[in-house]
């Protein structure tokens, strides 16, 4: 088959691969109609995240049709038109039992890898990394699917392919992001990044009754489509001083809830950006947390800080006396898909969330190098390219 | 009085001895042939390259000599070996008895411990277990005695004498707190055999015994769990 295969830093290239097989009871094989490109894949692209291997296929947002399952799936049958979640849970583990399902203990095969950095093993996440279990990821025409029974949902009939390959990973993502920034009733909200999981962020927080949701990015189409589909009031962080303009926002009082949803790339401007980055290319920070202090600092007291924006490993300067002090909650995550994407595909047909305007680019994969350099420098609107693996 | 004297030097000897003789076979063949190398290009002009002719010299000395000054001052022996002690707690989210069952099925083992073969109970308390070395390059054999055993609490077991796996341990079961499952505590004491004996066995189990010991019980946890170890061995791939 054809993969669209990480070989290096900023080297993507289609290759032709051995077509996947069942390796064990619980897998089933997709054949991958559609598979978005994510923030994400941007920090294995750019280097960011170790233990990549020249070879690997990336990609892990996902749609398909399944073509083949082993002898232990239940639940899914060849035809079966699926959405599958990013992160991969076995279902029988303590965490996968209480609904955490990235947090699995059994999904990772270099859990023991991962244990010698986070002291306890995650789960495995398609394409990302050998940190996280090394699976091939989905960019690919077919895509082998562990613990298949769990990950793989069916799309309800009425759900359109380009809303459902959402439903994978930035949908989930979003709503977590807004879950665990405990938005209620009237609050406002403030989500730094509009990218696809930003805006998502923006909609589940209204979907859970927020009054206000104020977007902030430097991206002045992207803040256009957070205005346009997801209702939020906009910032452009290089015109304007964020953390005035959100006191002026809210009374002085500061947003109830912000939500990181850049992560470690943060870019910001002056100073605070160049320390950053000269510090990460330096190799004495892995991670840029511009985002993450700028939304402690912003945050009202009491309030809570949410990041679904991937950190890899060590911050710098991280404002610790402000979360102390203010009596601050910080919640963190890659998403628990599992636990969401039924819900998710009510909200979707209720058209509480819509999703559909992030695909701006379908694309095949043979442009694969040139999609992900759209996505990185935001170029031509892009919001998503989105990989038709059989177009 | 003299005797004591007498023994006391004698051990002393043997003491000595045992300091000066501080690098195993191997590294004094390899020591030996590197010094022999160097001595043989640079003999003819030995001083266009002092350097490298005293260090051929010291090659050579310890090779034949068997003595390294260098790890008398760092106070090493390459000829010593120490016991491998090992401990791992982890939790298995199923009741105590299922986890004891399996693990007391000692025919269950190889399942997920990679590195062996086949366990065979012969009776009660004894089994031969046989193990994969890896790389290929065989298999081994030892018999075990179960020692001490409290069902649905303990197995304490041990290599049988004169094996050629030299091991002890024992899992310990407990019941996890709120009753979510079951914490397995394993110790595992492995006695490395000194000298060229078995360089396979220590190939077997040194360095990697740890690692290998952790990653059997993250499969242990998988398959009693999940019904099976997760894995991407022989996925695709563009690795050429």
């Amino acid at each position: 088959m054809r993969a669209l295969c990480w070989n290096g830093v900023r080297d993507l290239r289609v290759e032709r691969v051995p077509d996947p097989e069942i390796l064990n009871p619980k897998d089933a094989i997709i054949k991958v109609t559609m598979s978005s490109v994510c923030g994400s894949d941007l920090h294995l692209i750019n280097g960011f995240v170790p233990s990549m291997r020249a070879g690997d296929i990336i990609g892990h947002e996902f749609i398909g049709e399944v073509v083949e399952t082993g002898v232990g799936v239940k639940n899914l049958k060849k035809g079966d038109r699926v959405v599958v979640v990013s992160v991969i849970g076995c279902g029988e583990c303590q965490h996968c039992k209480e609904e955490t399902w990235s947090l699995c203990d059994n999904s990772n095969p270099n859990g023991l890898l991962q244990e010698k950095i986070y002291q306890y093993p995650t789960a495995g996440i398609f394409g990302y990394s050998h940190l996280f279990g090394g699976y091939a990821g989905s960019h690919a025409e077919y895509i082998r699917v562990p613990f298949a029974d769990h990950g793989a949902f069916k799309i309800p009939e009425d759900i359109s392919d380009e809303k459902a390959v959402f439903v994978s990973d930035g949908v989930p993502t979003g709503y977590m992001a807004a879950e665990m920034a405990a938005v209620k009733p009237g609050d406002i909200v403030a989500v730094w990044g509009a990218g696809g999981v930003g805006q998502m962020a923006i909609q589940c927080a209204y979907a859970m009754g927020a009054e206000r949701v104020i977007a902030i990015d430097r991206i002045d189409y992207r803040l256009a489509y957070a205005a346009r589909y997801s209702g939020a009031d906009i910032l452009n962080y290089e015109d304007t001083d964020v953390l005035e303009e959100l006191k002026e926002a809210t009374g002085g009082r500061g947003p109830d809830c912000c939500i990181d949803a850049v992560g470690m790339e943060a870019h910001t401007t002056g100073i605070e950006h160049i320390y950053d980055k000269t510090k990460q290319l330096l190799r004495l920070e892995s991670d840029r947390a511009a985002v993450l202090r700028q939304a402690i600092m912003a945050c009202r007291k009491g309030g809570t800080v949410s990041v679904v924006g991937v950190y890899a490993g060590l911050v710098d300067k991280i404002p610790m006396g402000l979360f102390m002090n203010k009596g601050l909650t910080i919640r963190g995550g890659q998403m628990h898909g599992q636990r969401y994407v039924p819900m998710l595909f009510d909200l979707i047909r209720r058209e509480i969330i819509n999703p559909e305007f992030l695909l701006t680019h379908p694309v095949s994969l043979e442009v694969g190098q040139n999609a992900y350099e759209m996505f990185n420098n935001k170029t031509n609107k892009c919001m998503r390219a989105v990989f038709k693996p059989f177009n | 009085m003299k005797t004591e004297q007498v023994t006391h030097s004698g051990k002393h000897q043997r003491k000595w001895k045992k300091e000066f003789n501080n690098v195993n076979m191997a590294e004094r063949l390899l020591s030996l042939a590197a010094g022999g190398i160097l001595l043989a290009k640079h003999y003819k002009h030995p001083l266009a390259s002092p350097l490298k002719v005293l260090t051929g010299a010291f090659l050579v000395y310890r090779g034949i000599s068997g003595n390294c000054p260098l790890y008398t001052g760092l106070d090493k022996n390459s000829n010593e070996t120490n016991a491998i002690n090992t401990r791992v707690i982890f939790t298995v989210n199923k009741p105590r008895e299922e986890v004891y069952k399996y693990w007391r099925q000692l025919e269950n083992l190889p399942f997920f411990m990679s590195h062996l073969q086949r366990v065979e109970q012969k009776n009660d308390t004894t089994s031969e277990w046989i193990a994969k070395i890896p790389g290929g390059v065989g298999t081994i054999k030892w018999n075990a005695e179960i020692v001490k055993e409290i069902p649905n609490e303990l197995i304490g077991w041990q290599s049988v004498e004169n094996s050629t796996i030299d091991n002890a341990g024992k899992v310990e079961f407990y019941d996890a707190p709120r009753g979510q499952g079951t914490v397995l505590k394993v110790i595992f004491s492995y006695h490395p055999p000194a000298g060229a004996l078995g360089e396979g066995v220590a190939k077997l189990f040194n360095p990697l015994f740890k690692t290998l010991l952790k990653e059997d019980i993250r499969a242990f946890k998988q398959v009693i769990e999940a019904g099976e170890v997760a894995t991407t061995k022989g996925q695709a791939s563009g690795r050429k």
